[in-house]
């Protein structure tokens, strides 16, 4: 599962990025590394791009990258 | 004593600009360092007696070799060897900024972190033990708040004293088989000890497991590059066999192995808040509201650039034209008189009539800069620029292009990727700037007074469309390439200080001066030769006089060429000195159809365009599209090959040429076909 399967409100654990050698190197710098937690805040119109919380700040991705992202979703008490 | 060397470093938006000018006060400069065409700024200032020289590096996020931010500020430490570096952590998010932190430690360069903005973590309920945080990391830690000026004596203290007993900087441990990796490179590294000498060992190990293709290439310095590459290959073999996973990712791993455990350790949160921030985006950024709301505050932004500016350019006008009679009474009439009136005044007044204008502008923009709008407003257009090929982050430069393109074109630096910057810079021209608006005013007042406003609209608009068109065509041909990532961080909305407003208004503004203080200064110079020699003799009216110049020369070669667009000589020497300052095209025309001081009598070249036969609102129209995309005036094209080179200035300008010319054969010949206009 990705990032990209998610939708708004989700919370997630990262465990892993597949992506080109630049943009998985930059995503890891931003901190999605394995283990750490995040949550999707909203997408823009068309769902794309999205707004996800990780390390307690708000970072842009498009649909492209959040679908590299390997995740496991997090079951929140709603 | 020598000045101690403080290079200051930091995430973006972590509130180092604010700390530099409340460090540096007005005490600063612009300087270029290592070679780049990026200004790293330098400021002094006086600390108990001690000289310090302040260098502002890049904001940025990592030290890769991806973006040219990341290679400046890792360069400058390596190159220019400051003392130590203070770094700025925003303790409100703090363990992103840590990751900047631990890898200018792995450059072994000592270090003081400024844990800024403490006031607002507090206020989010975050408690650091910044205490613990510093003996965790090795490093002296000072609280500040920079917008206050809080903590900065004990940050100049806390500097002065690591410089003054430079203890070795101890490196922070990632892990057991990472550190054993790094031992047997390391080694292999410090057989060299001039190369260990000019790159850290430690550092040059860790960026080499990182494939770093920079680090890559300065290995080939040394001597024994050949057992270091085996010593690597071995090293990233082990380390992603084990973990299945590639090595630069498995060091970013690491690095926030540690900074997760000691953030574990020194931070609590003691309560749960709904910042304002999110609450704001919940408006801003709401997926049907985000768009209108954009469009709007853009709508308000050109409302309020246009109807305030008016008044000072009304007064820098009626400056101007005061300055040139003045000078026409004290200077005797005749070549220096011309020079002065004609050429300077006439050139640099109606660029710096505009400052009003491209200030106003770029107070605006600072402003949604400043507060963090301007991140979502690239969040709202990423998917509409994307489908040209833009990105969201391309949005700057070409708002501030309206202003003026070479702030504009510089402003693209902060795309990461080449390619979305070479794109950028293309396109942002296309973006009319504040010097094309006369032109427009002119003749879409002389051709079409009651429909006036809507015909500059098309042009505007024309503008983006083809900065939009051309994106998506480059994007397809010459610059093809796998879409790049954008990941960019969303900042909290920041209540704008007044120093940080001006000073970036300034910043941006004051590319502008140096243009018409250097540039248009050269150009009206040289255009008022062309248009003055070889002189006429007395008496010769001021129309046969320019025909007879070399100006005229040109214009009869070049009529050829422009006949097909429905222009003849005059207008062909007008476009020529277009090229190198949009502004002078008016004033062209005004000396072209002796109405004397063009800029004054605006309403005897109306007329006298009027009167005109090669003259219609067809030809007007194509004029000003010819104005929107020829090339862009000499100080654009100048940046254009600072930031790109000269190739792909060239490029750009045959572009632009191939562009204007086709584009308005096409709109004159179909106009006249149609009868539109004629």
């Amino acid at each position: 599962m990705t990032i990209g399967d998610l939708k708004t409100g989700d919370s997630f654990i990262v465990k892993g990025v597949e992506l080109s050698r630049e943009t998985g190197k930059r995503l890891a710098d931003m901190g999605f590394t394995k283990g750490v937690e995040g949550k999707v805040v909203r997408k823009a119109l068309f769902g794309d791009p999205f707004q996800v919380c990780i390390l307690g700040y708000h970072v842009s991705i498009r649909r492209a990258e959040a679908a590299g992202i390997q995740i496991e979703r997090m079951v929140t008490p709603s | 004593m020598k000045p101690l060397r403080i290079a200051l470093a930091g995430n973006p938006n972590c509130g180092k600009t604010t700390l530099f000018n409340k460090l540096t006060g007005s005490h600063q400069k612009v300087g270029n360092y290592a070679g780049v065409t990026v200004d790293t700024k330098e400021g002094r200032l006086m600390h108990k007696g001690r000289e310090i020289a302040i260098f502002d590096l890049p904001g940025t996020y990592s030290l890769t070799a991806y973006s040219l931010d990341e290679i400046i500020a890792r360069d400058f430490v390596l190159d220019e060897k400051p003392d130590l570096i203070i770094n700025v952590l925003d303790a409100t998010n703090l363990e992103r900024n840590l990751f900047l932190c631990l890898q200018f430690q792995e450059l072994g360069i000592p270090i003081v972190a400024a844990l800024n903005i403490i006031d607002q973590a507090e206020a989010m309920g975050l408690t650091i033990d910044h205490r613990l945080l510093s003996r965790l990391f090795q490093i002296p830690i000072v609280r500040t708040v920079g917008a206050k000026g809080q903590g900065l004596e004990e940050l100049l203290d806390a500097a002065v004293a690591v410089a003054e007993s430079p203890i070795a900087a101890i490196p922070t441990p990632y892990g057991n088989e990472l550190e054993s990796v790094l031992t047997g490179i390391i080694e292999v590294l410090n057989t060299d000890l001039p190369f260990a000498a000019s790159f850290p060992s430690r550092w040059m190990a860790l960026k080499l497991l990182e494939k770093d293709a920079d680090a890559a290439k300065k290995l080939s310095a040394h001597k024994n590059r050949s057992l270091v590459e085996a010593s690597l290959a071995a090293g990233i073999l082990t380390l992603e066999r084990h973990s299945g996973r590639d090595a630069e990712i498995l060091i970013s791993e690491a690095r926030y192995g540690f900074i997760h455990g000691a953030a574990k350790e020194t931070v609590t949160r003691d309560r749960a808040t709904v910042p304002l921030t999110e609450r704001i985006d919940s408006v801003l950024l709401n997926r049907l509201l985000g768009l209108p709301l954009f469009l709007g505050i853009l709508w308000l932004i050109f409302q309020a650039t246009f109807t305030l500016g008016a008044f000072p350019q009304e007064w820098l006008d009626l400056l101007f034209g005061w300055m040139a009679e003045r000078a026409r009474t004290i200077l005797e009439p005749g070549l220096l008189q011309s020079l002065f009136v004609d050429g300077i005044l006439g050139g640099v007044g109606s660029v710096l009539s505009f400052v009003p204008l491209v200030i106003l502008l770029f107070l605006f923009i600072s402003l949604l800069e400043d507060t963090g709008y301007m991140a979502r407003a690239a969040f709202v257009m990423d998917k509409f620029l994307h489908i040209f090929g833009l990105h969201g982050q391309s949005f700057l430069p070409m708002m501030l292009g309206f202003g003026c393109s070479v702030p504009a074109i510089m402003a693209a630096r902060t795309l990461k990727s080449t390619k979305d910057r070479i794109v950028t810079v293309l396109v942002t021209p296309f973006m009319s700037c504040g010097a094309k608006l006369p032109v427009y005013i002119l003749l879409a007042g002389t051709f079409f007074s009651s429909h006036a406003g809507a015909v500059v609209l098309s042009i505007y608009l024309i503008g983006v469309l083809l900065a939009l068109g051309s994106s998506w065509v480059f994007r397809k041909t010459v610059l093809r390439g796998e879409t790049t990532p954008f990941v960019m961080e969303l900042p909290p909305y920041r209540m704008p200080t007044f120093r940080g407003v001006v000073w970036h208004v300034w910043d941006k503004s004051f590319q502008y001066f140096k243009k018409a203080g250097t540039v248009i200064l050269a150009a009206s110079v040289l255009i008022w030769a062309i248009t003055t020699f070889p002189q006429s003799p007395e008496g010769t009216p001021p129309e046969q006089a320019m025909e007879a110049s070399v100006a005229g020369w040109v214009g009869k070669a070049l009529e050829p060429l422009v006949a097909p667009m429905g222009f003849d000589w005059k207008v062909a020497i007008a476009t020529v000195t277009g090229f190198a300052a949009k502004e002078t095209v008016v004033s062209t025309l005004g000396i072209l159809y002796k109405v004397g001081d063009s800029t004054k009598q605006e309403a005897s070249l109306q007329a006298a365009l009027r009167n005109d036969p090669v003259f219609n609102p067809l030809v007007a129209y194509t004029l000003m599209l010819f104005t929107l995309i020829l090339a862009p005036c000499f100080a654009a094209q100048a940046t254009i090959r600072a930031e790109l080179g000269t190739r792909w200035l060239v490029f750009y300008v045959l572009f632009s040429i191939m562009v204007s010319w086709t584009l308005c054969f096409g709109v004159y010949q179909m106009g006249t076909l149609l009868g539109i206009g004629v």
